[in-house]
C-alpha cells in the first residue's frame, strides 16, 4: 500500500520505536525515499530525541543523595512501613 | 541462560522482604537505581530543581511507608514511578489551580497534525549552535510542552521506560500511550525547530548548514 504524508506522520513515532510491521516499515521507507518533507521530519524528530536523551544525563543537585538518605533515615527511625 | 531482568527482580524482592522484616537500611539499596530517574521525572513535571528534589524525597518516603502494599504483579520501578508522578502532579496542582486537560483536547490519532516549517532544513542544525545553547533550547522546549506530553516524553525518551511500563505508570492504555508519545515527539520537534530557527536568525554565526 502506498502511504501518503499524513500516514507517515502517524507512523513516525512507531517507526522510531521500531514498533512497526515489516510491511509498514517498507512503506514508510519507500515514501521517505521520495518525499523530502517526510524525510526531514523523520530525521529532525530523531535528532531532537537524541538531543533530549543526551541532555538528560544532567547532574543531580549537589548533595542530593545525602539529603535523600538523611530524610529517609529520619523517617525510618520513627517507624517502619505501615 | 539466566534472565537479567528476572535476576534483578529477584534481588529487589529480596530487598523488599528484608525491609518489611525490619532491615530498613536495605531500602537505600533498593531505591538506588531509581533515584536519578525519579528526580528527572519530577523535574520534568515541575521544572524547578528544589521542588523536584522535595517531591523525590516525598515519593521515596511514601514508597517506604506503603511498601507493604506493593503488589508483585507490576515491577517495583513501575509502582515507584507512579507514586513519583502522582506526587509531582499534586505539587504542580497546588502551584497552579488551573486544570490542564481542558486546554488540550483528548487523544486523537494524530492525523490532524501538520508539521511547521518544512522548508529548508533537513536536519536540526545543532552544529550551528553552541553546545550549551543547544542544551538550553532542548530544556526550554521540553518545558514548553503541555504537562501530559512532558510526562510521557520523560518516561519514554528520558528515562527509557518501554511503552508497556510507560502506559502502566501513566495509567492509560498502550494505544493512548503511543498516540500521546507521537504527539509529544512531534510537538517537541516543532517547538525546538522554531526556537532554533529564531535563534539562528537573531544571532547569525556564519555557519552554513
Amino acid at each position: 500500500m502506498k502511504l501518503d504524508c499524513k500516514h507517515i506522520w502517524r507512523e513516525l513515532s512507531n517507526y522510531l520505536e521500531g514498533d512497526i510491521s515489516d510491511e509498514v516499515r517498507r512503506d514508510v521507507e519507500a515514501h521517505v525515499a521520495q518525499c523530502r518533507h517526510c524525510a526531514a521530519l523523520l530525521d529532525s524528530t530523531h535528532n531532537v530525541l537524541v538531543l533530549v536523551a543526551d541532555d538528560r544525563r544532567m547532574e543531580l543537585p549537589v548533595g542530593f543523595n545525602a539529603r535523600l538518605r538523611a530524610r529517609l533515615e529520619r523517617e525510618m527511625a520513627i517507624a517502619g512501613p505501615d | 541462560m539466566v534472565d537479567a531482568a528476572a535476576q534483578k527482580r529477584e534481588k529487589e524482592n529480596g530487598l523488599i522482604e528484608n525491609v518489611l522484616k525490619g532491615r530498613h537500611e536495605d531500602f537505600h539499596e533498593l531505591i538506588a537505581p531509581y533515584r536519578r530517574g525519579v528526580y528527572l521525572t519530577a523535574y520534568d513535571v515541575l521544572q524547578v530543581q528544589a521542588d523536584a528534589e522535595e517531591v523525590t524525597q516525598e515519593a521515596f518516603l511514601k514508597a517506604f511507608r506503603a511498601l507493604r502494599g506493593f503488589r508483585r504483579e507490576s515491577q517495583f520501578s513501575t509502582w515507584l514511578f507512579r507514586i513519583a508522578l502522582n506526587e509531582a502532579r499534586m505539587k504542580l496542582r497546588k502551584r497552579r489551580e488551573v486544570p490542564f486537560e481542558t486546554i488540550f483536547p483528548d487523544e486523537d490519532d494524530g492525523g490532524d497534525y501538520a508539521p511547521t516549517m518544512l522548508a529548508d532544513w533537513r536536519e536540526i542544525p545543532s552544529e550551528a549552535l553552541l553546545k550549551e545553547e543547544t542544551r538550553r533550547l532542548v530544556r526550554e522546549s521540553i518545558a514548553a510542552l503541555p504537562e501530559k506530553y512532558r510526562e510521557v516524553l520523560t518516561l519514554r525518551d528520558v528515562n527509557g521506560k518501554n511503552i508497556a511500563e510507560t502506559s502502566e505508570i501513566l495509567g492509560i492504555s498502550i494505544g493512548n500511550t503511543k498516540v500521546r508519545l507521537l504527539r509529544a515527539r512531534l510537538l517537541l520537534r516543532d517547538i525546538f525547530v522554531e526556537r532554533t530557527q529564531r535563534k539562528l536568525k537573531h544571532q547569525p554565526r556564519g555557519v552554513s548548514p
